[in-house]
């Protein structure tokens, strides 16, 4: 699993130099996944000790896990996420694992350091072979069946050998793992009807869309596989914020926001 | 005090530039968004029409439901999601664009006369006429109304008919009906789906 991390930190290192308007955004991500990539790591050498999926139970492990990640976000990030990150180094670790505690009962995409810290633990617990556990998940297709997180990116790929489409997969925001999805359905409310579900492209993002709903009026950025099968979804999203701005000047709402904010 | 998620999403995103929610700058995100062109497609899960395997297959649009655009079909693809073909399509279905959207396709009735080595526009109404006559015509000095042994057949041997596979429901079902009404006996709608 190390290797996915490295996936996504390769990308970010090759974006960032060519990015146009979110070059600060992939500069700081890549160092963001390299922190995330540590956290998996110290989890994963953790001398006999496996995740058992219950963050309380967990947390002691977790929380030393951290120090490293705080730093880089106080040294690498904007000024705001910096001097939260210096507070939670000098704090009392109980703070921090309140905090986790509580975005693990209610996830919310606004809390940063939650968000981030807990990715590469979930990702643990999966690859471990447990299985969350105390979190009140929602249910349901368009929610993660590891985790019951929301979608934080679509992304088109084949499975078919012989067939040239893609078919569609989200993946979690709160534990980075995919799940198969329907092409045409909003990955928000579930619309099907055709006219209310728009695909906004643009010649500067080609394997890049903006896949909206005008019946809750949320979207989603989907990266195409099948037109450039090197992207990391998750990456290739950030470096195309410009669509995201773009959205919502056009009242369109993201359905989760990814971890430089937008 | 508690903030909810959209209070705190619109205090750092008024007016698309400001800052993201984590406090970044996206005054350079903002600069190019302005010259991104955005085209907005629509994607509608339809059925291939050509053979009984009916696979499914998804219609990319182009248009931003203006009022008085044409929307115009720029891409066809296998459904990855239909349980038939999971995303393939074979060689004819993967043109299906083209059946659409084609600068060879007829846009007028044309005929070739007899001994001509070519084919001539008609307009519809010299085209519709002309069927008229010839069908009548023919019909009058074919039609067999009772066979060698004597029994009613009312059949007309002479005229066939071949429908097209993008024909829909209704034209089929009028095509039979006049067809049975002539007495046509050879006759195919390639109404399989």
């Amino acid at each position: 699993m190390t290797e996915w991390w490295d996936k996504q930190i390769q990308r970010a290192d090759h974006l960032a130099p060519k990015a146009n308007g979110s070059k600060e955004l992939l500069e700081f991500y890549a160092q963001l996944l390299r922190a995330q990539k540590n956290i998996y790591e110290f989890l994963r050498g953790h001398k006999h000790w496996l995740p058992s999926g219950d963050l309380e139970h967990d947390l002691p492990v977790v929380v030393n896990a951290l120090p490293g990640f705080l730093r880089v976000v106080e040294s690498c990030g904007p000024a705001s996420l910096a001097a939260e990150a210096a507070d939670l180094s000098q704090a009392d670790p109980q703070v921090l694992a309140e905090r986790l505690m509580m975005y693990w009962g209610n996830a919310s995409d606004i809390q940063f350091f939650e968000k981030a810290a807990l990715q590469p633990y979930l990702r643990w617990v999966a690859d471990s072979g447990a299985r969350p556990v105390g979190r009140e998940a929602a249910v349901g297709e368009r929610f993660c069946p590891f985790c019951g997180g929301s979608p934080q990116v679509s992304f088109l790929q084949n499975k078919e050998t012989t067939a040239e489409s893609g078919n569609r997969d989200l993946i979690c925001a709160t534990c980075l793992s995919s799940w198969e999805f329907r092409r045409v359905v909003c990955a928000n409310c579930g619309e099907e009807r055709p006219a209310k579900l728009g695909y906004f492209h643009s010649p500067e993002f080609d394997h890049v869309r903006i896949e909206a709903c005008d019946t809750c009026k949320h979207y989603i950025k989907g990266v195409d596989l099948t037109r450039a099968g090197f992207a990391a979804p998750i990456v290739d999203e950030i470096d195309a914020a410009p669509l995201d701005l773009w959205a919502r000047e056009h009242g369109y709402a993201k359905i989760e926001l990814n971890l430089v904010g937008v | 005090m508690e903030v909810s998620r959209r209070t705190f999403i619109k205090t750092t995103l008024i007016g698309g530039a400001g800052v993201s929610v984590f406090g970044f700058s996206l005054a350079p995100v903002y600069a190019q968004t302005q010259g991104l062109k955005i085209a907005r497609t629509t994607e509608t899960r339809s059925t291939c029409p050509y053979c009984s395997v009916s696979c499914g297959v998804i219609i990319h649009t182009l248009g931003d439901k203006a009022k008085n655009a044409i929307p115009q079909v720029v891409h066809v693809e296998g459904d990855p999601d239909h349980p038939i073909n999971r995303g393939t399509l074979c060689p004819k279905g993967a043109s299906l664009e083209q059946d659409i959207v084609n600068d060879r396709r007829l846009l007028n009735p044309q005929v070739r006369r007899p001994g001509s080595d070519h084919w001539e526009d008609i307009s519809w109404d010299v085209a519709v006429n002309e069927i008229a006559v010839w069908t009548k015509k023919t019909r009058d000095e074919t039609f067999i109304d009772k066979d060698k042994s004597g029994y009613t057949v009312n059949r007309l041997e002479t005229i066939g008919w071949i429908g097209g596979c993008t024909d829909t429901n209704e034209l089929n079902f009028l095509a039979v009906k006049t067809m049975r009404s002539l007495g046509v006996c050879y006759f195919e709608t390639q109404a399989r789906v």
